[in-house]
């Protein structure tokens, strides 16, 4: 946002201080408030542009995929069952198939080569929008990104931030198929684990 | 079964949006019906986005008025299919199937899924919606069948595909499920007959190059045998031999 005087959610009923939880923002969202998505927006857009501009590199394009996952977000924010995971969660699943949708159409071998080796010249990593809870997150995923296997990590890097299938990383790691399946699952579930994930199916709300 | 082996080894790369549509879908449907591979997904799921922690950026302030003016004029879905589909699965009992029908229909409704993504091809988001839509009515025909409680299933192996037929006595209906033919010779498409006392009727012409697809049955007639032929594009009136593949229902 920049410029303006503009945290919407700021002023009114939320307390500047306390972050409003994605989650309740989203069951708002979900009966229709618009100021509820403006204040979702300015909490996960910077994860949702980030991650399609990793995923898709162009700016442009990654700045249209972020549209279209936020708009989706709104249509889509009925549907939300808050049993099955976290609202940001849920946010950046939308963004991500969009990401790894557009790479995939636009995909030719050489195009997508051309587009990797680009990437570590121009992926804008900004730390000054964050805060210190959203460092700290970051340096917890990165800490227990470097506790999984070369092999495992490797593979998650390629299938979630370049977005490629598992069969293409199984060719790119020269790995078999059925390896690089199980090595995305086992490296998941460790990641899971160190980062304390849980998801509440307890409450059976409409189960 | 080691479908259920494989589906389920694939939970990491479906958390991880690395699979294909067909896959990603039928692996949705396999979801719905195993409560111990939904928490893993979620769980897994909810690892994935964390990833997206580190690629943090700022996006450029049109984005936000560009979006905020989208939804400005969007009107948002209804919270509909996922309590329609708990109902629909409330509805059919379907945990009195017998296990072998209940495989059957997994295998079916992943190969349905393909389907969907072989013949629509429009914009993504209208993929997802008709894909759905084609699976619902295929499902229908294919739960309406089952749920008549003399439900038979016949199947054979094709060249790596496999055709299934599932037909039930009772109402004289069927479905036949046709799943990866060996792609057909240029300029040939795959033709499915009911053939009854050596009689052939055309149930369903795929379209070139479709390998997968389904095939409703409303009457069943005295069918006792069910084919499928290679034919030039649009179809055969009678079929040109050999038979590729034969169910015979008997």
């Amino acid at each position: 946002m920049g410029g303006g005087s503009d945290p919407q959610w700021g002023d009114a009923s939320v307390p500047p201080v306390v972050e409003p939880s994605a989650d309740e923002l989203l069951r708002r969202v979900a009966r229709g408030d618009e100021d509820a998505f403006r204040a979702l927006y300015d909490l996960v857009a910077p994860r949702v542009y980030g991650l399609a501009r990793r995923v898709v590199r162009d700016p442009a394009q990654a700045e249209e995929v972020a549209q279209e996952a936020l708009v989706e977000v709104w249509r889509t924010a009925p549907r939300y069952d808050s049993s099955k995971g976290s609202a940001s969660a849920w946010v950046l699943t939308i963004a991500h198939r969009r990401a790894v949708d557009r790479v995939r159409a636009a995909q030719a071998g050489a195009d997508r080569e051309r587009r990797v080796a680009a990437a570590s010249v121009d992926t804008p990593y900004d730390d000054v929008v964050e805060g210190v809870t959203a460092s700290l997150e970051q340096q917890q995923v990165r800490r227990c990104l470097q506790g999984l296997t070369d092999l495992q990590r490797e593979a998650i890097t390629l299938a979630y931030y370049d977005g490629y299938s598992y069969r293409e990383v199984a060719e790119k790691l020269e790995t078999a198929l059925p390896t690089i399946k199980s090595r995305l699952r086992d490296g998941l579930i460790r990641l899971r684990d160190c980062l304390g994930v849980a998801v509440g199916f307890a409450t059976g709300a409409g189960r | 079964m080691s479908q259920s082996i494989d589906i389920h080894t694939l939970a990491g790369a479906y958390a991880l949006d690395a699979v294909t549509e067909i896959e990603r879908a039928g692996f949705a449907r396999h979801l719905s019906e195993c409560d111990a591979c939904t928490l893993e997904v979620a769980e897994l799921t909810e690892t994935a986005a964390r990833l997206a922690t580190v690629t943090r950026a700022t996006p450029p302030a049109r984005l936000r008025q560009a979006v905020l003016a989208e939804v400005g004029r969007t009107r948002q879905a209804s919270a509909g299919p996922s309590h329609r589909a708990a109902s629909r699965r409330a509805g059919t009992g379907g945990m009195t199937w017998p296990r072998r029908v209940l495989g059957a229909v997994a295998a079916a409704v992943v190969l349905l899924a393909g389907v969907g993504a072989v013949l629509v091809q429009q914009r993504r988001l209208d993929v997802a919606e008709q894909q759905a839509q084609a699976l619902q009515e295929a499902q229908a025909e294919m739960g309406r069948v089952l749920a008549a409680g003399d439900a038979e299933l016949h199947s054979t192996s094709v060249g790596g595909g496999t055709m299934t037929v599932a037909v039930s006595p009772r109402l004289g209906a069927g479905v036949v499920l046709v799943d990866s033919l060996p792609a057909p010779p240029d300029g040939m498409v795959y033709q499915v007959w009911r053939i009854a006392d050596g009689e052939p009727t055309s149930i369903g012409v795929f379209a070139e190059g479709q390998r997968s697809g389904t095939v409703p049955m409303d009457t069943l007639g005295d069918a006792d045998t069910i084919g499928v032929t290679r034919e030039p594009p649009g179809g055969s009136s009678t079929p040109t031999m050999p038979i590729v593949a034969a169910v015979e229902l008997a």
